[in-house]
């Protein structure tokens, strides 16, 4: 149809053209800067919606590259630059280095590749560097990896934290084996700030490689970073000639170093200022355990039964009434109970007993393990470590947390974590709840063996408390890499076990229907235990614990984190570490 | 004048503007979706662009690939017709940015007028009257009570970001007030992120008359009469006429006058539609100002015999107006009867399909603005309206009879529209007495 039409001008008398002359405009033109192209979606974009948007495209959401000047706005209140002016250095003595570096210098109104100084957001200061990418690809040169070292050294002096966003090319070419040896002087300096017991935290931007990523990026004690940023040593087409394959997609990504347990979270660009202060403030007055008192009241209304200092004592009920309970379900109707699916699970507690619970991901060598929760919170106001095995709620969570079986790089996570506490001085809080550490080929070829024991061997003398809550099932040694601690409480139908039921009478009987026998044999109930010394104290549960009637007992646990905490900070943590030794000497 | 226009738009507007530009010797550039590729508007035009894909977000409402478009087009102006983009003061002011003359009011000015209750302070200013209500916009619950209160009940509660109902609530009782001020306010901060509203005396019956106007950039401000819009279903306007039968000389002088007091207050160019509210026949009350052509626009067209899109252009190209308000004149009457792909009898679900038949009305007075053809495919992701069908007689009586008449003639099959639904109404007895209001439907 479109053929069809005809289309013949209009016929023109001469003079009516210049009779409605136009006003005088220029032709139409997109002006220069107006608009500019994501990387992403290669979609055209205008520049004043990306910077409104905090250079993060607004169709697909990808992430433009964030000038240094723009990321320190972003990231304090107030800022105090170190060492605006550096002398040029040129140490293989490059013709066109100079020239290079001047007009880096000129384009990016930068003296080098980072920016440091002093920052202070939200109250909390902080030594604070940033990379600019359009420096030289923020390539590590002399003048960079001395502002960084002297910025730490300084933070180190002045006892603050240290915050670095990385992002940068990796050496810089023009400096040689002096741009090399960058990597071992900040890398260096950072080691004395940790010494010192400060934080440093790293957050990876788009790109970080090469010799930064091989330094201080991946030194942070916690590792953040921008979704999608590419984060590697070698350049994925360095990896991709060497290898002759082509890369899978998403390889090197945020996404892929969180998989494989090198970063902590990923940070949305708009959380960023959020969850540094968030950081900051959970390691501010990090050093000593200071005593929690519990709300009047609290302690009275407790369904707890507890033991410590060798007497036992009954909170609101007496002796009789324990018995009672205790015959109210058999120890193979416990081990079903404490298997239930509804049966709140660790992050239900996480979130009823703590504020603001920031998670942290990562072995720091192999993987992510989903079947361990591991992060930091505040308990009524101070900073506590949280370890916990995570069941799911259904199959796909089930799936993702695998059953809430640990790999060995859940239980190294879980001991990293537990290190990172001991150097903030911050209480361990473990909640158990595992059928038992995961059986599987990968499992063994990564030592799972060696990862539990190596859990036993630094638990026994963390310099911080531990208490453990067993909220569920208990499996073995499974369940014991996250209860070498200084108490043990657990709910009345949780277990804690040498084994499964069904496992104890296929080795000793051949028969896993005789399970609910061997239950009643192998003293796996909060009771027996109690008995037995293994477990200091018992939360009950008015019915199976559920979401009914989960407030309560997150009163109670909390009542018995309370007793723990103002016990433990009387003694100190040489004295703890030394008590949790003679607790399991005495097995 | 220009030497070529874009057309940001689909449908019978763009066909329509395509017309009117052809007529001037103007070249065209169409735009349009993956999914309009055989869409009349692309075929008609001189050029055509792709903007891509079929949801309008992607296309008709993609602000950078028709600006792209434009200037890789030579282009020198852009139409944006009414809906899509045509109201959005930043696609004006990045036209205005890139030299590109937007056919409509200036950027400021829609934003302006497109703020409710900035809108409503600014006429105001200027002496138009307004529906009682608040002179702020209010965000807290407790203030915008006492206001409520003064008015009294029933109110009104809109968001001043609003549009399509959201954010609206209307309050019978006092003590409602706080509660259902607070769901529209939360209403209004999720569609729109603003949670500022204002309150205002809610008029449940009542005449929809807007008046037209010009204005051109030396200031001259004439009004091309009024329209009555009162058919309505759920604000969406189904018929209407020009003039309003019902008003007297008088008020139509008043209105006018307002009319362009209102337009003259915001500094206004270009062809825009000032809507009032009249609740008796002495009374009446601003509503909002459309900053655009309107859908309705042609029914003044007919009566004025003025080409309202050939003056938009010549306004926007720097002419000054060539008529002055004595020169209007209204001649006889005009109704217009959307025909919208919608199943009247299935609460007006949009229907989409295949045309298999076509057939027009014609004949003295008898004008059609449509989009359609043989084997014409209605797609769903776009406003449902197909054709206009306009009737210009020299009294409403005759009028009414040529719709009664072409609304019979027009044959569209293969899919359902509001077609007989209309023919029902034009043949009520009270549609034809002319004594009816907003609430006609209802």
């Amino acid at each position: 149809m479109r053929d069809l039409f005809k289309k013949r001008p209009v016929t023109r008398i001469v003079s009516e053209s210049i009779a409605s002359p136009m006003e005088n405009t220029a032709a139409p033109e997109v002006p220069e800067g107006l608009w500019k192209k994501c990387n992403y979606c290669r979609k055209p974009l205008f520049t004043d919606d990306v910077a409104e948007n905090n250079f993060i495209c607004p169709k697909c959401g990808g992430y433009f590259r964030l000038h240094a000047r723009r990321r320190i706005a972003q990231m304090s209140d107030e800022f105090t630059e170190w060492d605006e002016t550096m002398e040029f250095v040129n140490p293989l003595g490059k013709k066109d280095y100079e020239s290079k570096h001047r007009t880096a210098q000129e384009k990016s109104k930068l003296n080098e590749a980072v920016v440091t100084g002093l920052a202070r957001l939200e109250g909390e200061e902080y030594v604070l560097g940033v990379m600019d990418n359009r420096f030289m690809m923020a390539s590590m040169g002399s003048i960079v990896g001395e502002k960084i070292t002297r910025a730490v050294e300084e933070a180190t002096k002045r006892k603050l934290p240290v915050v670095l966003f990385c992002c940068s090319g990796g050496a810089r070419m023009q400096e040689g084996m002096i741009s090399l040896m960058q990597m071992a002087k900040t890398s260096a300096a950072l080691k004395r700030h940790s010494d010192a017991g400060l934080l440093y935290i790293s957050v990876l931007t788009e790109p970080t490689t090469g010799g930064v990523t091989a330094s201080f990026a991946m030194l942070g004690d916690i590792i953040l970073a921008e979704p999608g940023a590419l984060i590697g040593f070698a350049g994925p087409r360095v990896i991709e000639q060497t290898i002759g394959e082509k890369l899978p997609k998403g390889f090197q990504r945020s996404e892929f170093q969180l998989e494989h347990g090198f970063v902590d979270a990923i940070v949305e660009r708009n959380d960023c200022r959020k969850t540094i202060s968030l950081l900051l403030k959970l390691h501010k007055n990090g050093k000593g355990i200071c005593a929690m008192h519990s709300r009047e009241g609290e302690q009275a209304e407790c369904r707890r039964m507890l033991e410590f200092a060798g007497k036992e004592e009954y909170t609101v009920y007496d002796k009789g009434f324990f018995e009672a309970r205790e015959k109210e379900f058999s120890a193979w109707e416990r081990v079903q109970i404490s298997r239930r699916n509804t049966r709140p699970t660790a992050l239900d507690y996480i979130s009823l007993m703590f504020d603001s619970f920031f998670e942290l991901h990562g072995d720091r060598g192999a993987a992510d393990d989903g079947a361990v929760v591991g992060g930091l919170a505040f308990y009524r106001g101070r900073p506590v470590t949280v370890v916990a095995q995570q069941k799911g709620k259904n199959t796909a969570e089930n799936i993702k947390r695998n059953f809430a079986m640990p790999s060995p790089e859940g239980y190294r996570k879980a001991l990293r974590l537990m290190k990172q506490a001991e150097k903030f001085s911050r209480p361990v809080v473990c909640f158990v709840d595992t059928p038992g550490a995961f059986c599987g080929i990968e499992a063994e070829e990564r030592g799972q063996g060696e990862a539990i024991a190596r859990n036993l061997f630094e638990m026994s003398s963390l310099k911080t408390p531990v208490i453990s809550f067993f909220i569920g099932e208990g499996g073995s040694g499974g369940a014991l890499a996250l209860a070498v601690s200084d108490r043990a409480v657990m709910l009345e139908n949780a277990c804690y076990s040498i084994l499964s039921p069904e496992g104890y009478a296929s080795i000793l009987w051949k028969d896993t229907s005789k399970a609910s026998a061997a239950a009643e044999e192998m003293k796996l109930t909060s009771y027996e235990l109690k008995r037995l010394g293994v477990i200091d104290e018992i939360i009950l549960e008015s019915e199976p614990a559920c979401k009914d009637n989960i407030d309560d007992i997150v009163s109670d646990m909390k009542a018995a984190l309370d007793s723990f905490l103002s016990s433990v900070s009387e003694e100190g943590a040489e004295a703890t570490a030394e008590k949790r030794y003679d607790r399991f000497r005495s097995f | 004048m220009f030497n070529k226009i874009l057309i940001a738009n689909r449908g019978e507007i763009a066909v329509r503007i395509i017309r009117a530009c052809r007529e001037m010797g103007i070249s065209t550039v169409a735009v349009y979706s993956e999914a309009d590729k055989g869409a009349l508007h692309a075929m008609l035009a001189d050029e055509a662009v792709c903007i891509g894909p079929a949801v309008p977000s992607e296309s008709y409402l993609n602000i950078e690939n028709i600006i792209s478009a434009t200037v890789a087009s030579g282009a020198e102006a852009i139409h944006p017709g009414f809906g899509f983009l045509s109201e959005n003061a930043r696609f004006a002011e990045l036209c205005e940015k890139c030299s590109i003359k937007f056919i409509g009011p200036s950027s400021k000015v829609i934003s302006a007028m497109g703020d409710k209750a900035n809108a409503r302070k600014t006429v105001k200013q200027a002496g138009v009257p307004v529906i009682p209500g608040s002179d702020e916009s209010v965000i807290d619950e407790k203030r915008a009570q006492i206001i409520a209160d003064e008015i009294g009940y029933p109110v009104i509660i809109k968001a001043s970001a609003g549009g399509g109902g959201k954010g609206m609530r209307v309050v019978e009782r006092k003590e409602d007030f706080e509660e259902l001020f607070i769901i529209a306010r939360t209403e209004a901060v999720n569609s729109f992120g603003n949670g500022s509203m204002y309150v205002e005396k809610y008029i449940e019956k009542a005449k929809h008359i807007e008046v037209q106007i010009l204005a051109d950039k030396a200031g001259n401000i004439v009004s091309l009469g009024e329209r009555d819009c009162s058919i309505q279903r759920k604000h969406q306007k189904l018929i209407e006429e020009a003039p309003a039968s019902s008003l007297t000389e008088e008020m139509r002088r008043k209105m006018g006058k307002a009319a362009v007091r209102a337009a003259k207050a915001c500094g206004y160019t270009n062809a825009g539609t000032v809507e009032f509210l009249l609740p008796d026949s002495q009374t009446f009350y601003f509503m909002e100002m459309n900053t655009r052509l309107q859908v309705e626009h042609s029914v003044t067209e007919e009566v004025t015999g003025i080409d309202i899109v050939k003056e938009q252009i010549k306004v926007a190209a720097g002419q000054a107006l060539d008529f002055s308000q004595e020169d209007v004149k209204i001649n006889g009457h005009a109704i217009e009867c959307r025909i919208n792909a919608e199943d009247a009898e299935n609460n007006f679900r949009p229907c989409s399909g295949k045309i298999t038949e076509v057939f027009l009305p014609a004949g003295k007075g008898v004008r059609i603005e449509h989009c359609i053809f043989h084997d014409f495919k209605v797609l769903p992701f776009y406003d449902s309206m197909l054709l206009k069908l306009i009737v210009h007689d020299d009294t409403r009586m005759n009028a009414i009879r040529k719709m009664q008449s072409a609304l019979g003639e027009l044959i569209i099959d293969g899919i359902t529209t509001t077609q007989d639904f209309l023919y029902d109404i034009v043949h009520e007895e009270r549609f034809v007495s002319g004594n009816f209001d907003t609430g006609y439907l209802k």
